[in-house]
């Protein structure tokens, strides 16, 4: 990538990068994946974002993007649209994982980085 | 750059442990690393349900959509690609329709497309077919389901538009040399699907049957059918 002729070739701009061996096993999916995959089809669907703006804001993640998974992008970035929209608020969002959070029940509080640094 | 407010995986924090093998990049997809669902869940996991919720709470989503999603991905989604081919092979008028408007002709089936246009493109005995989303994962989902762990891959995705021979080999499939390759690079308002070639001895087998021997796999193009164990 480092040899790109293309100065504003974003993270996502990987065709024709060298790369290695693919790994061909379809290792599936979690089920939070799979609760990330739907809940992006239903926002896309139930037209509250469109994909072109999922897409942009994946795109902004920059140097971030490759350190991410696929679901951490997609979720991510449809945070990124909702909030701009104001669907809700950030408040609504932490106060909101924070219940969800406690539901779990997480048995070691130190591994929660919520516990560490609250999320603005 | 934009940094977003969830830049909060400190390096050496064990439960985040697989975002600190930036070099890894590569096994972006690749289990088990990344598996939560024995574990506690990740902040990703936390906020897509907060999310949901909160769109569920003020109206956006109806309760039980993203269920009933699920559910389509799973069930009923894998499958459809495998009977638009299998009917079009049996049914030249189809095909032909198929190749002309692929949204159309998927509609006379029942499936609605997420993408605006369907290009079908056809295997031949001279020209093959392969279908990639360098950017990022558009595929035919409801044709297909989710895309495998291979097709969302940085490896996938950068490689098989410069080196599709080499890199179908890494999926078994050897093409003879005077086979043309066409790469298809998918976007969001543009899906491919594969009609693959129809293998000699499937004379006179049932749609039903056919669809059996059109894995995902033949319909993206990395693989081709095959009648053996059938």
């Amino acid at each position: 990538m480092t040899n790109s002729p293309l100065k504003n070739k974003g993270p996502q701009d990987i065709g024709g990068d060298p790369a290695g061996p693919i790994d061909t096993t379809d290792h599936g999916m979690t089920h939070w994946q799979r609760q990330a995959n739907a809940f992006r089809s239903v926002t896309t669907m139930n037209k509250i974002v469109i994909t072109d703006e999922l897409r942009r804001a994946a795109e902004e993640l920059g140097s971030q993007y490759g350190q991410m998974q696929y679901f951490e992008i997609t979720t991510s970035a449809i945070k990124t649209v909702l909030l701009e929209k104001k669907l809700f608020t950030e408040e609504e969002l932490q106060q909101k994982m924070i219940q969800i959070r406690a539901r779990f029940n997480v048995p070691d509080e130190s591994l929660s980085p919520l516990k560490k640094t609250p999320l603005k | 750059m934009k940094k977003t407010s969830f830049d909060i995986h400190a390096p050496g924090n064990a439960h985040h442990d697989h975002h600190d093998h930036v070099h890894d990049h590569d096994h972006d997809e690749h289990a088990p690393v990344n598996e939560h669902d024995n574990g506690p869940p990740n902040d990703y996991e936390i906020m897509s349900r907060a999310m949901q919720e909160l769109l569920e709470e003020k109206g956006y989503i109806k309760p039980g959509q993203i269920a009933k999603r699920m559910e389509e991905f799973d069930e009923q989604f894998p499958f459809r690609g495998a009977q638009v081919v299998a009917r079009a092979w049996v049914d030249p008028a189809f095909k032909a329709r198929l190749l002309a408007d692929g949204r159309a002709a998927c509609l006379e089936l029942g499936t609605i497309l997420e993408a605006e246009r369907l290009i079908a493109v056809e295997n031949t005995p001279d020209v093959h077919n392969v279908i990639v989303c360098t950017l990022c994962s558009c595929y035919p989902r409801s044709l297909l389901g989710m895309p495998p762990s291979w097709y969302k891959s940085r490896n996938y995705r950068s490689r098989v538009v410069f080196e599709p021979r080499a890199v179908l080999k890494e999926f078994g499939t050897a093409l003879a040399e005077d086979v043309t390759i066409r790469v298809h690079d998918s976007n969001a308002d543009m899906r491919y699907l594969v009609i693959p070639m129809r293998p000699h001895g499937t004379e006179g087998w049932s749609e039903e049957k056919l669809s059996q021997i059109l894995s995902r796999d033949t319909l993206v193009g990395v693989t081709v059918p095959s009648i053996t164990n059938h």
